[in-house]
């Protein structure tokens, strides 16, 4: 298992040389200039010219290129232009309150959504069945933003028993965890529904009634375990999914996250901020699909990787 | 039914209850932070930083001038007032300037505040490896052009006086001297500047700087000593709130004291909180400026015909909800060198054609209109006067990109029109001449247009050094009316800013300019 971590994390690093390469050449592509987003509405063409030259923009892109995959083989991802902070400081700073709420969110579209699904399998086309579907139908449709707003009118302007945003305790978590989860709730409850009919008319299941054992344990131990390849692949997808569609609920609920810093980086034109970001959000998505991997042998010893 | 569901729910509930629960343990439980005591403020984006060399946005500017002081400050109406200089002459040819420091003031850490301390500042600013961007307040001084080229090691034109007094040399005479000093940008720092200045900054401002967590909250304390009179409030908090409509709620939860009306929501709070709304006319016009470079705008009949076939009065009524006043000319209504007399455009479809067939344009032509993406206001704005010029046979596409691309695109004089707004640096027209209709101000200086005009030009050079504050005033009408008539923009408005103070808040008011209001007349009379 040890020599298969050690070289799946080798053949990430082309993975993410391709990711720095990328960012690299499409930032100097886009339209926008990082100088202007610094100097503001006013300014005079020899500061401009003068900014372009202390911050090696006016060198070709090979030049550039090299001194910042130099920067990043040494650890450094460069400061930002707009800031003039380290840009690996302040995505360490903002990335476990991402984590947070990714986490969070996640805890709560497996515990709802998992939980969901199971009980819609094991009465297909009853009440709860009918229900649960028709809540996963709606939480699939629902555009994040929009689910976020009505949240917070629902439950800190109408009810108040909840902060409107921002970031600090328990209470803060609620309204943007359940935000950015709903999709995924959603997703899995079907995801799930749909696994569990196929496991539960095997005939291990039905020998495992015959032997006697308690209905939780069939479908728990026996069935729920069966079922579990799809759903942990639509998880490790998902990680994907908090990362991006945490951009949306941070700014909603002035969340001080990873996202929030890409969004403003990026209209900002603040390239190392942004180069920066990407080359981290790569290493972690490549650390979740390494870690799917190893959950598929977890959960399924038939997987077996060699 | 129930049965089954109670036994699959428990399938769940130990472990994961018991992971959840250490999970949420292990947030910060510092739910309580809501609950400050002082007032609450708001900004949309983390500022760039709390080095005021970096201030070149109302956000940090906002920011800067809570924690520092320059030699002279506005105050929420746009006055020119003393700061750290109480006293300043300026000599009959408008060149030179002796500022007097205010006597008895320390940073905030204890350390006094020596006119030497100015010349650091300035020279810091102007450094190149500053990085901060924004060095243009202080080039009028002479030999700060050099330096902040590198040619020079010091700038000559700043004449330390002992311990009390700054004496400035400007390389020409410019009146609004002192109003550049009040920007931000040339506020005092200690020098030696403190390690890590841009994040614990020292200052001499109203409030002390107490914590920073990014995108989250700023804290400040007030300063007991400040020279101007303590604030109120113990504390100050700036919590930083991105989304519109987050903030309305934020406001209406009672978490922050005082918010910007959402514009979809106007209607609304008029109607439901008419108590708690203030009004301001801001320094700021909203205005399409036309590329006087490009094709058929080069000829002003064009420029003036898309101004008369534009209802201007309409859009405002219905896109903008009426918050603003029409704009004839580009000096806002309240600054002296506004001519109140002078009529908008009229909007006169059958004037706007017999102009387009003199121009030789009896059939019309098309035009690209540039808009960002993320101003949905704008946006409308943008739709209405592409409706109202194809009345007249000018095909207009509009082209929304996000708000970088479209500024490079319109500083490089690549846009045939876009719709923007200009806000204020300092209170004064020649904010609104100089960078919006000088030739030296051509792209990034703020000219848009490309209006070149050696008569404009000259005039603003002329009242630029002009002392006598009427005789200026006097050519600011007259520069505006002269660029007005060759129409380089679609005039549009000056909006009036609209916010809500909470019931709980007292001593508030909308500043005219981003860094006059400084929260030290504010106070929390009741609990929220």
């Amino acid at each position: 298992m040890l020599q298969l971590l050690g070289r799946r994390l080798l053949a990430t690093i082309p993975t993410l040389f391709g990711v720095l390469v990328v960012a690299f050449l499409l930032l100097n592509v886009v339209p926008g200039d990082p100088v202007a987003e610094m100097v503001g509405e006013r300014a005079d063409s020899a500061t401009i010219a003068r900014l372009r030259g202390e911050l090696h923009l006016d060198e070709p892109i090979p030049v550039q290129f090299g001194h910042y995959l130099w920067g990043v083989v040494r650890g450094d991802l460069g400061r930002s232009y707009i800031t003039q902070r380290p840009v690996l400081g302040d995505l360490a700073e903002r990335f476990p309150k991402t984590l947070q709420l990714a986490g969070a969110a996640m805890l709560l579209a497996v515990t709802c959504g998992i939980t969901l699904g199971v009980i819609a399998a094991i009465r297909p086309g009853g009440l709860i069945d009918r229900f649960s579907m028709l809540i996963a139908y709606v939480g699939v449709s629902f555009p994040v933003y929009w689910v976020g707003l009505l949240l917070i009118l629902l439950f800190a302007v109408a009810l108040r028993w909840l902060p409107p945003s921002g970031y600090g305790g328990i209470a803060f978590l609620v309204l943007p965890a359940l935000t950015l989860g709903t999709r995924s709730i959603a997703f899995l409850a079907r995801m799930t529904r749909g696994a569990m009919l196929d496991v539960l008319p095997s005939d291990f299941v039905r020998t495992a009634r015959a032997k006697g054992l308690s209905e939780r344990r069939v479908i728990g131990r026996h069935a729920l375990r069966n079922a579990l390849l799809p759903i942990i692949t639509v998880l490790g997808l998902d990680v994907g999914n908090y990362l991006t569609g945490s951009i949306l609920t941070e700014t909603i609920f002035s969340w001080p996250g990873v996202g929030r810093y890409v969004l403003l980086a990026i209209q900002k034109r603040d390239l190392p901020a942004i180069q920066g970001s990407i080359l981290f959000l790569s290493v972690i998505f490549v650390l979740v699909n390494l870690l799917t991997d190893v959950l598929y042998a977890k959960a399924d010893p038939r997987v077996a990787y060699d | 039914m129930l049965r089954h569901l109670l036994r699959t729910v428990n399938l769940f509930d130990t472990a994961k209850t018991v992971l959840f629960l250490c999970f949420l343990a292990g947030c910060n439980p510092s739910g309580e932070r809501g609950q400050v005591r002082g007032p609450v403020y708001y900004e949309r984006d983390d500022p760039r930083s709390l080095d005021p060399a970096l201030s070149t946005d109302v956000t940090t500017g906002e920011m800067i001038a809570l924690l520092f002081d320059g030699l002279t400050q506005f105050d929420g109406d746009g006055r020119l007032l003393p700061a750290l200089s109480d006293r300043w002459t300026a000599d009959r040819t408008g060149r030179r300037y002796v500022f007097h420091l205010r006597a008895g003031v320390s940073f905030h850490d204890g350390r006094p505040v020596v006119a030497a301390d100015v010349k650091r500042s300035f020279l810091r600013v102007l450094n190149p490896q500053t990085h901060g961007g924004r060095v243009w307040p202080l080039l009028p001084i002479a030999g700060a052009g050099d330096f902040a080229d590198g040619h020079a090691s010091d700038v000559r034109g700043i004449e330390v006086m002992g311990d009390t007094a700054v004496a400035f040399t400007l390389t020409e005479p410019l009146a609004v001297f002192p109003k550049f000093l009040a920007m931000p940008v040339a506020s005092v720092v200690p020098s030696p500047v403190p390690a890590d200045f841009g994040q614990h900054p020292v200052g001499t401002g109203p409030w002390r700087f107490v914590a920073w967590q990014h995108d989250d909250y700023l804290r400040f304390a007030k300063n007991p000593s400040y020279w101007g009179g303590a604030a109120e409030s113990e504390s100050l908090t700036v919590r930083i709130v991105p989304e519109a409509l987050t903030r309305a709620a934020e406001f209406l939860s009672g978490r922050i004291s005082v918010v910007e009306v959402p514009f979809g929501e106007t209607k609304k709070w008029e109607q439901e909180h008419p108590d708690w709304l203030k009004r301001r006319p801001a320094l700021r016009p909203v205005y399409v400026p036309l590329n006087n470079r490009r094709g058929p705008l080069r000829d002003a009949r064009v420029r003036q015909a898309i101004n008369h076939a534009v209802n201007v009065p309409e859009i405002l009524r219905t896109v903008w909800n009426g918050r603003g006043a029409l704009a004839a000319g580009s000096i806002p209504p309240t600054l002296g060198g506004s001519d109140s007399a002078r009529r908008p455009y009229s909007y006169d479809t059958t004037e706007a054609r017999r102009l387009l067939r003199a121009a030789g344009y009896p059939n019309g032509f098309s035009l690209q209109l540039w808009r960002s993406g993320t101003n949905v206001e704008m946006g409308r704005v943008a739709q209405a006067i592409q409706a109202q010029l194809a009345a007249v046979g000018i095909q207009v596409e509009i082209v929304s990109r996000d708000a970088s691309s479209m500024r490079e695109a319109v500083r490089k004089g690549d846009t045939d029109m876009a719709i923007l707004d200009w806000w204020a640096d300092y209170p004064d027209a020649d904010n609104f001449l100089y960078p919006l209709f000088h030739s030296a101000s051509f792209g990034p200086g703020g000219n848009y247009s490309f209006y070149s005009d050696p008569v404009t030009d000259s005039l603003i050079m002329v009242a630029r050094r002009t002392v006598d504050q009427s005789a200026r005033e006097a050519l600011y009408a007259r520069i505006d009316d002269r660029v007005y008539q060759a129409a380089p923009w679609i005039y549009l408005w000056f909006p009036v800013d609209l916010w809500a103070e909470h019931p709980s808040i007292e001593g508030w008011d909308v500043p005219v300019i981003f860094n006059g209001q400084r929260w030290t007349r504010v106070r929390v009379t009741a609990p929220r």
